[in-house]
């Protein structure tokens, strides 16, 4: 009977200590990101056609590469537990409107451009790693972009994008959280505020 | 009031402006420093400026609070890391948005338009002939930096890049020694400091010059000294001012224009500017702690941190 349940208690700690240490899939994470650049440059900004076309496209490249409800749910910090559902929704939405134009625009820079991968490192949190990548430029040495990918299941999302050691979701954090709490009007001031950002760009 | 009156009670406040009481507090550096190098416009004007906003504060109780927070933490030096998750890092933050919107409206009005013109008047190979010519005059200053952070390969290698560019590169024009195989390798004062491992210190943000900590305005400071076109013409009584003013004008238009798409682009898309240059700005310093080897050995990427929600809710 005791050696039965340490056999237990031993196989539950080999269990969870190799579904850390296995959580993600390097490989396979590497060529998520590759194939999400590959698209992105080669098939979208590349490609001859409309830039509606063009747009359209790339709007759902992003969505599905893009972990975009877990990014913004870390971005709003403290004041995501004290939005109501419906503002959760529409910043999530407008967050979603405003990275879509924000990296179609930045991806049209990188036109011409292709990204050089150069192996993974391991992240702090059990399910993600960093895939680490360069972009030769023109003047001055290559840009360094980093991507932090997610796996659930066999399924793998971005969930930040860091560039020149400056990351994505480290920024709007710090800017969102700045900003809802000087507005007066909270996280609906936020959200007015991007949907107009939106609109100019 | 009479300009002597305000000028006199400008004093008062010199601390903020470290570059103008610099020749009274330390006589010898003032001599060695030009004011011409850090500050290429009027002094005056904006000591005046935040004179005004530091009476702001005052009557608001606050002034004497973080006057001496600035002085405390100028001279320990106190390093005060950004936190991924929670930001409260920023003790100067109303200082600091008070320049920063200064610094704002300055560069829109002057740095900013005249960088603009520059790209519109030449084409890219032309800018890259001028960035590269700036690049290699402080070439020597990597040699040196590099040789204090104890590489001395590094050292050897800008040294020869120096040498066969100014050269052969037609005064760093082209850069004819990376063709052969010697790489370009930038240093400055700020990473050697780093790599002796002295703290960062808090972000604010200098009239002019922008943001900075007290080690990247050390750094600054160093780099400029140590400016090969300072060095070189300062026994020259006659074209020393000239020379320096002109070059200081070329590298601020030229490393301006470098940075127009960028800074264009965070602007575009953030709500809070001065907070998204603080974030970008302290994270891309974050980095630099990898430098001091006893930071190496957590091995985590300045960008690494615990990325989990609590609770992923549906709604």
């Amino acid at each position: 009977m005791k050696k039965n349940i340490f056999g237990v208690l031993i196989s539950c700690l080999m269990l969870t200590a190799f579904s850390a240490s296995a959580a993600v899939d390097a490989g396979n994470a590497k060529a998520f990101v590759e194939k999400v650049t590959q698209e992105g440059l080669v098939d979208i900004i590349n490609s001859n056609v409309s830039q509606q076309e063009k747009d359209r496209r790339f709007e759902k490249l992003f969505n599905e590469a893009l972990d975009l409800k877990f990014i913004g749910q870390f971005v709003l910090g403290r004041y995501w537990r004290t939005a109501t559902p419906e503002q959760k929704k529409e910043f999530i939405e407008v967050y979603r409107q405003l990275n879509v134009k924000t990296w179609s625009q930045r991806f049209d820079e990188f036109r011409g451009k292709k990204f050089i991968f150069n192996g993974t490192s391991p992240s702090s949190s059990a399910n993600q790693i960093f895939v680490n990548s360069s972009v030769p430029m023109d003047q001055g040495n290559p840009a360094s972009v980093v991507w932090r990918v997610k796996q659930s299941g066999n399924s793998f999302k971005i969930v930040d994008i860091i560039i020149e050691n400056v990351s994505l979701a480290i920024t709007a954090r710090n800017e969102y959280t700045a900003f809802i709490k000087k507005s007066p009007n909270g996280i609906d001031g936020l959200i007015k505020d991007l949907k107009a950002k939106v609109r100019q760009n | 009031m009479s300009k002597n009156r305000r000028l006199q009670n400008t004093k008062n406040f010199r601390i903020v402006t470290i570059g103008a009481p610099l020749s009274e507090i330390f006589p010898k550096i003032g001599k060695v420093i030009p004011t011409t190098m850090l500050f290429p416009v009027d002094i005056k004007l904006y000591c005046c400026y935040i004179r005004q906003k530091f009476t702001d504060l005052t009557r608001k109780g606050h002034m004497l609070f973080k006057y001496s927070l600035l002085l405390a933490v100028l001279l320990s030096g106190t390093a005060f890391g950004v936190h991924a998750a929670e930001d409260n890092s920023d003790w100067l933050e109303s200082y600091n948005r008070a320049v920063f919107n200064f610094n704002y409206q300055l560069d829109k009005y002057t740095l900013k338009p005249i960088a603009k013109g520059y790209r519109a008047v030449t084409t890219p190979d032309i800018r890259n002939r001028v960035n590269s010519a700036l690049f290699n005059v402080i070439e020597p200053v990597s040699a040196g930096n590099h040789a204090l952070q104890g590489n001395g390969q590094k050292a050897v290698t800008s040294v020869a890049r120096f040498l066969i560019n100014s050269t052969l590169g037609l005064g760093g024009m082209f850069d004819v020694a990376e063709g052969w195989g010697l790489k370009k390798n930038r240093t400055n004062f700020d990473e050697t400091l780093a790599t002796w491992c002295v703290p960062d210190g808090p972000f604010f943000m200098m009239p002019i010059l922008g943001p900075t900590t007290p080690r990247a305005l050390t750094g600054t400071a160093v780099g400029a000294v140590s400016n090969p076109v300072y060095l070189s013409t300062l026994n020259d009584a006659n074209y020393r001012d000239k020379i320096t003013w002109s070059y200081t004008a070329v590298d601020a238009i030229a490393s301006r224009e470098r940075s127009l798409d960028l800074l264009d682009d965070l602007e575009k898309n953030s709500v809070d500017f001065y907070t998204t240059v603080r974030s970008a700005y302290m994270q891309n310093r974050q980095s630099l702690r990898q430098l001091c080897r006893s930071n190496k050995d957590d091995g985590k990427a300045s960008y690494d941190f615990d990325f989990e929600i609590e609770d992923e809710d549906e709604f």
